[in-house]
């Protein structure tokens, strides 16, 4: 083959690449126009569930069927979907089906033998089908539609088989409007965001956490929130933090019913999460105890006594102290487990729990001033910013480990650590590169911190990191560091505080939820994912007070 | 006929081609599918069987003081087995690009905006493949092309 010839056929495959490409995109970009909906799905809700529906040409037209279910249904909610835009849909194969409805937004059409049935977006949202299609492995997340399950609802609707439907119904993606407006929260951003945004969503987020703790101190660890269900999974780490969160709420509030709920799932982790470490007291049952529970208990406990809901917790908290202290190697570095046959600590190194194990022992040093505490934390704080982040290219990279800039600041006033914080502002530059932006995903995104612009962003990160970003502009305000940096940082946290407001069940799409109130003041995992797991609304909460501490000194 | 020199760089080349398309389908992928595996198994072989070649041509040819394949066998069927791994590779280079750039129309036609992040992903993926897998095998076949005057190209 000669140049010129290859050089011909390099161009032709690239001009039919860019042609294909315009096709492909045109033919499945939906064209919207939200002031000529092509159909109106009219939905009457009651309990979480649809009892009425009706597909309309506009939203002012009536429905006999959905008056005589708004009247059978006291509290019932009629919710119009408006249908701006309808695209191409292939359900075959399974992972492109999977991955052709934006999460939240878009629902189907399909049309089987002359009749149209709807899944909505708030359809597919009651059913929790989205980003539950494609596992992937390794990475810890799935994304895309949950096809089956999209199909058993259609073969349901059809009473078809959902083979009958793939080979011989027509599909259609839709997108949709959803009105009454009102169902939607005021949209909270960063320039609007004010200090009574953030504390009513941090006094919702402790109500929520409060009304889930039972007689005996245990939270409503998981739940799902669309049948309000409580699911299975307990953990004492989460627990403790949790209880800290409504510890810190007690002292902001004096809320009896939060005051009482933190008491009691203190009370719990006292009775029934403490046990022997050999010498030392610990939390775990197992054989093998983290150093992680212990840590967070010991934040709850100080907690707890500082904010004097109860002072006989600071009692504990010395053998608790003494246990990571006994964990710590002479490099500052801790060894994360325990074995309690065997009576030695177990030298292996886990996310967080060398973060935490410093902020504890601040804390820790802040109540009971041992100094041995103090310089614990001193030293695991310089080896965590130090050697435990020295490799090629630890400038350009940071993980996702928010405990050690809560230390950081903690710590400052008693032992300061410029390094400390000058990788803290680092860290938080970095995290502010990876900020989603409003433009940067099809998403209510702007502030959070995701994968990319196709997956829907978890929201605990932006809970956990914005509690460390917010220490760190709390240290270097204190510290009297540039003033640019500051504000950017500012910004930073705004736009992550906003992001989770707008999103906390305040009350959330009511409709589409069995018990709104029992679910009221909590923080999904994502947009579309809403199972209830008690850190998504602590991580939230804690950042909130934190941020209402220093606006409080500004 | 190729030059010493061209014989040990694209030799040089191969070798690095063949290193990449192992690390990145078989280690860096986080799962296995035949079809991606296969391909990129019978590429990195034919990467690795070109480079092996094409060096110990290059070695045989500067023993010899003369331009790989101008006297030996062993030699034109190391430029034969070049240029069939070079085209190879280009098929599948372009195959691979349009893959990735439909595969880019579709979700941005479905999802609509993707952002910076979304671009930096796209270019990074077109950055990864194009070099080794279409610009490299296609210089590979203009210089192994049988009219070409290798000796000119020094």
């Amino acid at each position: 083959m000669s140049a010129g010839t290859l050089a011909r056929g390099l161009l032709a495959w690239a001009v039919s690449t860019v042609l294909a490409c315009a096709v492909l995109h045109r033919a499945f970009a939906l064209r919207i126009d939200r002031d000529h909906p092509s159909a109106v799905v009219a939905s009457v809700w009651a309990g979480g569930k649809v009892v009425a529906r009706a597909v309309l040409d506009s939203k002012v037209d009536r429905a006999p069927a959905l008056d005589a279910a708004m009247q059978a249904h006291p509290g019932a909610m009629r919710v119009d979907e408006s249908i701006v835009g309808e695209g191409l849909l292939w359900v075959r194969p399974e992972t492109v089906f999977s991955l052709s409805l934006v999460a939240g937004h878009d629902g189907l059409a399909a049309t089987f033998d002359g009749r149209t049935e709807y899944l909505t977006p708030d359809d597919l949202l009651s059913l929790q089908v989205y980003e539950k299609g494609i596992a992937v492995p390794g990475l810890g997340f799935a994304t895309g539609v949950d096809v089956p399950v999209v199909f058993a609802a259609l073969s349901e609707r059809f009473g078809v088989s959902a083979l009958d439907l793939i080979e011989r119904a027509r599909f259609r993606r839709i997108r949709t409007v959803r009105s009454p407006h009102s169902l939607q929260a005021p949209r909270v951003t960063a320039e609007t965001m004010t200090k009574g945004d953030v504390r009513a969503a941090a006094v919702a987020a402790a109500e929520f956490l409060a009304r889930g703790v039972d007689a005996d101190g245990k939270f409503r660890y998981m739940v799902d929130a669309p049948g309000n269900r409580t699911l299975s999974g307990y953990d004492w780490p989460r627990h403790a933090g949790a209880t800290y969160f409504l510890a810190q709420m007690s002292a902001l509030t004096g809320d009896p019913a939060i005051v009482q709920a933190a008491l009691r799932a203190a009370n719990r982790l006292r009775e029934r999460g403490l046990t022997d470490c050999g010498d030392h007291r610990c939390v775990g049952s197992d054989a093998v105890t983290d150093l992680g529970s212990t840590a967070l208990c010991v934040i709850a406990f100080v907690e707890v006594a500082r904010s004097h809901l109860d002072t006989s917790y600071a009692s504990i908290v010395p053998s608790l102290a003494s246990f990571l202290r006994s964990q710590q190697r002479p490099d500052g570095e801790f060894m994360h487990l325990y074995d309690r046959n065997a009576r030695r600590p177990l030298d292996v190194q886990f996310l967080y729990f060398s973060g935490e194990a410093s902020l504890a022992l601040s804390r820790a040093h802040s109540l009971l001033g041992d100094p041995r505490d103090l310089e614990a934390a001193s030293r695991s704080l310089a080896y965590l910013v130090g050697p435990a982040w020295s490799f090629f290219g630890s400038r350009y990279y940071f993980g996702e480990e928010h405990w050690t800039c809560q230390a950081m600041d903690d710590l400052w006033d008693r032992a300061p650590d410029m390094g400390a914080l000058d990788f803290c502002t680092r860290w938080s530059a970095f995290n502010r590169k990876l900020q989603l932006g409003g433009a940067d995903s099809p998403f209510d995104a702007d502030g959070a911190f995701g994968l990319g612009p196709l997956l829907v962003p978890r929201l605990t990160p932006a809970g956990s990191r914005t509690e460390a970003a917010i220490a760190t502009l709390d240290a270097m305000r204190r510290a009297g560091l540039d003033a640019r940096e500051q504000a950017a940082l500012d910004r930073q946290i705004r736009r992550s505080l906003a992001l989770l407001i707008r999103h906390q069940f305040l009350p959330g799409p009511v409709h589409l939820l069995a018990d709104a109130e029992a679910v009221r003041g909590a923080v999904p995992g994502s947009e579309v994912d809403w199972q209830l797991r008690i850190d998504y609304t602590q991580h939230m909460g804690s950042a909130l007070v934190r941020w209402l501490s220093i606006a409080k000194s500004e | 006929m190729l030059s010493r020199r061209a014989a040990l760089v694209f030799g040089l080349s191969d070798f690095v081609t063949a290193t990449l398309i192992v690390f990145g389908v078989f280690g860096a992928l986080p799962a296995r599918w035949a079809p991606v595996d296969s391909v990129a198994a019978l590429l990195a072989a034919s990467k690795a069987a070109s480079s092996a070649m094409l060096l110990a041509a290059a070695t045989r040819a500067a023993r010899r003081g003369t331009p790989v394949g101008s006297t030996s066998a062993s030699d034109r069927w190391a430029w034969r087995l070049a240029r069939a791994g070079a085209g190879f590779a280009l098929a599948v280079g372009l195959f691979l690009v349009s893959t990735l750039a439909l595969t880019a129309s579709w979700l941005s036609g479905v999802y609509g905006t993707v952002g910076r992040g979304g671009a930096v992903v796209l270019a990074l993926a077109a950055a990864l493949v194009l070099p080794y897998l279409v610009v490299l095998p296609a210089v590979q076949l203009c210089w192994f092309a049988p009219k070409s005057e290798v000796g000119a190209r020094g």
